[in-house]
């Protein structure tokens, strides 16, 4: 049996065996053993990547299925292995059911499909796979949030079919090559002044269905609304795979864009300075993204929505350097896409760890939780410091990449936004920090224990390559100069270097190490502390008791609340509410006025259409 | 490799040392502006050896402590990277955006251990530090954006060597803008009024501060002392031209010109904070966030969109 096939599609059937078995304890292992299957097959099929591309075609009632796993997919689909691998091995702790394990798993199997998928029918179908699953896992916690995610999910899958449709009418083919093949020729014929198969309206028609396509899924301002009920509704340990790995499914459909018909777009768009005009579109509206998404994770209330915006705030990253198109700023997305899947999956599990221990989600619940849940603690630091840039962490390195990408391309609203985000990021954590981790511990929450054992294992991996990624960044870099053939991240493995900026993570470690000795030192040469319980603390001079509540738990950013209070009245969220309520009305309104119940004016109806009949001259 | 360390170990010891004075200085001239005489210009280093010489501290927690280590050992980290003259351990790697984060993260330190105490009013601390921070960010970040753009390089060093044959930065018009809107985040990066707003003495008890005694406020001040001489070394090194003095035949003296050279260019900086801090009262953090995305953002903007044509 083909290893690309088996890579694909031993989550679903294990997805199935689990269904089918419902045995506590066997299940689980069917479940892990089926998602490490990828894993492993895909680390086998590394060494053949360089000698040529592994491919497979299925024929499947008519259609050739077929599915190709170059470097590009490889570096996707290990994102996908890696993440969706411990994903699952924390919902052996979080799940409920085996109907949890199916769709899972079946998503799991969905988004593969959609990376190694090597022509458009294929690529929609996994798609279509991985909405419904991930719809199916969201539908069992809410049925208003995960039905605004199907409409809005459908919407796109829909536009992406139409827009596959007119490819398929012009070209006649319906692979990635032939595709790419035909947009280069007729971007040239378009050059030389001939007239090529696509239009103008046609190319900006296509571009816009895709944006749309891939917006969606990817979370892209305006179009991010389903993202914080989605995410937060469901599975927290799924959602690690939800937000680390399905959202990479739009932004590697971004990146086919470039790969089929970045020469066409590029001569029907022209530039705007040196981004290609639709590349720019894409990168603005990542940087809306970052700055949208960022705002409102801060104004969170609830720790599922707060990761929740912060992942599509994280995703604006990836979009703006998409957007710039250049190789470099291609690879620094990419790369950060990797580290975004890595701490944003690392984030989820420890949210599901914490509602897992605790059974409870919001802020206002929690405190003191670091001296009861060590680890989790010790993993959400490192999180932490990757998400937030944090130099040793990997976090670090790929925004660094993307601030470097950005600005060298003479692009300065661009590099504000995205230095913006990277403030907004720190503003957010920090309050997650304080209210889950610190102060107070309330009385119900005093027997907490720490992270169950298949939860800790996967925190540990995605924590480990957080750090081994960070300190190394060229691992990484080295494997994504392969995919554009040539060398445009130098250096080595500790070092990245640009020509125009270097960065060092090994020895940044080594001097931070040493900095923090010499602290270390200092503090160590005073006299010993003392511990002191949290409530012998400075209350303006007066006695505290554990009566009162001294941890900011409730609207901790009330002043950002305030001081964007205009800004924060512009809803896309009621917006498509609104318009959602209104198309309920018209069916509502059509309804009474077409099905009337009256006989007569059904006779009218075929009245007016016999008129109308007759004077077409039938 | 043992001549690094000591390198390094001499340039942590000569930035303590000049940041305390500079601390003794602020100290000073706020002092004469208010006509009083004001304590000694070495009072900050009496104050500090008092703190860690405390017989007894209390603490809240590892992180509390942690926190504290980690600041200063950020510091020292950030110090590591910025070109002093030509004496610097890892100025190859300089690179601006890698400051710029490193010179943030002592704050993350500070707040960790402050908001381990469960204090409420490191709690608003925190929230004030943070806005503070989310609201200098947007002219701080189109500052940098416009000195890459300008240079097309985001080394520091190699900044500053373009300095010494093209003049300094200043005199550029992009780049005069970028340096005024960088000038007034600098006031809220050493915390002085008018944006102080993170420690507020008077209004919510030194914020993030107000748990720290003994050896742990001890090392705060040194972790501001080098705060404070790593972000005007910066802001120097940037903007003023640094310093590359080459005159004397002896690589001593040219050290010690080129230490000189950007002493008096750290102090003049330095200056005009505390000229700023004295005669301003404090914004409120709403009244700071608008301010921050109002002038310094149109100003470093224009400078960023003028350095890339």
């Amino acid at each position: 049996m083909n290893e690309l096939l088996l890579i694909v599609f031993s989550p679903l059937i294990a997805g199935f065996l689990a269904w089918l078995l419902r045995v506590k304890g066997v299940k689980e292992a069917v479940g892990i053993i089926g998602s490490l299957i990828p894993l492993i097959l895909l680390i086998k099929a590394y060494p053949s990547l360089s000698q040529n591309n592994l491919t497979f075609t299925l024929n499947v009632a008519g259609f050739e299925v077929g599915f190709m796993l170059s470097r590009l997919s490889w570096v996707f689909s290990m994102i996908a292995a890696v993440v969706g691998f411990t994903a699952i091995l924390g919902m052996a702790s979080t799940a409920k059911d085996s109907y949890e394990w199916l769709f899972a798993l079946m998503s799991l199997t969905g988004v593969l499909g959609v990376f190694t998928a090597n022509d458009l029918i294929t690529f929609f179908v996994f798609w279509e796979v991985m909405t419904f699953a991930s719809f199916m896992m969201v539908f069992k916690f809410n049925r208003g949030a995960s039905l605004k995610y199907f409409v809005l999910s459908i919407i796109g899958a829909y536009a992406m079919l139409v827009a596959i449709g007119i490819i398929y009418a012009k070209t006649g083919s319906i692979t990635f090559a032939d595709i790419s093949t035909a947009f280069s020729k007729d971007a040239m014929s378009k050059m030389l002044g001939g007239s090529g198969i696509f239009t103008k309206t046609e190319t900006m028609l296509i571009y816009g269905l895709f944006l749309l396509a891939f917006g969606v899924k990817a979370g892209m301002f305006p179009l991010h609304v389903w993202a914080p009920d989605a995410y937060s509704e469901t599975n927290q340990s799924y959602t690690a795979m939800f937000s680390g790995v399905l959202s990479k499914a739009g932004v590697y459909g971004f990146i086919l864009l470039y790969v089929l018909m970045y020469g066409k777009l590029i001569v029907e768009f022209g530039h705007f300075r040196s981004a290609p005009a639709f590349g720019y579109i894409i990168a603005f509206l990542g940087g809306l993204t970052i700055i949208v998404g960022g705002i409102l994770a801060a104004l969170q209330e609830d720790i599922r929505k707060l990761f929740a915006y912060s992942s599509i705030s994280q995703i604006g990253y990836i979009l703006v350097g998409i957007g710039v198109g250049t190789a470099l700023s291609i690879e620094a997305a990419i790369y950060h896409a990797i580290s975004h899947a890595l701490f944003k999956g690392l984030f989820f599990l420890i949210v599901a760890t914490i509602i897992y221990r605790t059974g409870k989600t919001e802020f206002k619940d929690f405190g003191g939780l670091a001296e009861k849940m060590p680890f989790t603690f010790a993993m959400a630091f490192i999180a932490i410091l990757s998400l937030a840039g944090i130099p040793p962490l990997v976090g670090f390195a790929s925004k660094w990449l993307i601030f470097e990408a950005v600005i060298h391309e003479n692009l300065p609203i661009l590099g504000g936004m995205v230095f913006f985000g990277s403030a907004i990021g720190f503003v957010y954590l920090i309050r997650f920090t304080y209210a889950v981790w610190f102060g107070q511990r309330p009385s119900d929450i005093e027997n907490t224990k720490d992270a169950p054992l298949p939860l800790a294992i996967a925190m540990g991996i995605l924590g480990t390559l957080n750090v081994i990624f960070g300190v190394a960044p060229g691992l990484v870099a080295q494997e994504l100069n392969k995919l554009f053939g040539q060398q445009i991240i130098g250096g080595n493995i500790w070092e990245l270097d640009l020509g125009f900026g270097r960065y060092n993570g090994l020895l940044l470690t080594i001097w931070m190490t040493i900095g923090l000795l010499i602290a270390a030192i200092v503090y160590f040469l005073g006299a010993s502390v003392r511990k002191v319980p949290v409530t012998d603390t400075y209350q303006s001079g007066n006695p505290v008791t554990m009566e009162y509540n001294l941890t900011i738990r409730r609207n901790f950013f009330l002043p950002l609340k305030e001081a964007m209070a205009f800004w924060l009245r512009i809803s896309f969220d009621k917006l498509y509410h609104d318009i959602w309520k209104s198309m309920e009305d018209f069916a509502e309104t059509a309804r009474n006025y077409i099905y009337n119940g009256n006989v007569q004016a059904y006779a009218w109806y075929l009245a007016i259409i016999l008129i109308i009949l007759a004077a077409m001259g039938v | 490799m043992f001549g690094t360390f000591l390198k390094a170990l001499l340039i942590i010891l000569y930035a303590t040392f000049v940041g305390f004075m500079f601390m003794g200085i602020i100290r000073k001239v706020t002092a004469r502006i208010h006509r009083r005489i004001g304590p000694p210009i070495y009072q900050p280093i009496i104050d500090t050896i008092k703190f860690l010489s405390k017989k007894e501290n209390i603490t809240h927690g590892i992180i509390y402590d942690f926190g504290i280590i980690f600041a200063l050992g950020a510091t020292i980290l950030a110090l590591m990277f910025i070109p002093l003259g030509s004496i610097s351990i890892m100025r190859a790697y300089g690179d601006l955006i890698l400051i710029t984060f490193l010179l943030e993260i002592p704050m993350l330190g500070i707040m960790f251990a402050a908001m381990s105490s469960g204090n409420p009013y490191a709690g608003i601390g925190a929230q004030r530090a943070l806005l503070t921070l989310l609201a200098i960010q947007v002219p701080l970040g189109f500052a940098i954006v416009a000195l890459a753009e300008f240079y097309g390089t985001f080394s520091t060093y190699e900044i500053v060597m373009a300095q010494q044959t093209s003049g300094w930065s200043i005199f550029h018009l992009p780049l005069l803008l970028a340096a005024i809107a960088y000038d007034i985040v600098l006031q809220a990066m050493f915390g002085k009024e008018p944006f102080d707003i993170m420690i507020a003495p008077g209004e919510i008890s030194l914020g993030p501060m107000v748990e720290f005694g003994g050896k742990h406020m001890g090392i705060l001040q040194i972790q501001h002392a080098m705060g404070l001489f790593a972000e005007t070394l910066f802001f120097s090194n940037i903007f003023l031209g640094g310093a590359v003095i080459t005159t004397f035949s002896s690589p001593i003296l040219n050290t010690l010109a080129t230490l000189a050279v950007l002493l008096v260019k750290q102090l003049a900086v330095l200056l005009i904070a505390i000229f700023v801090s004295t005669i301003f009262p404090r914004f409120t953090i709403d009244q700071a966030a608008k301010f921050y995305w109002k002038w310094p953002t149109i100003i470093a903007a224009l400078g960023a969109i003028l350095a890339s044509l």
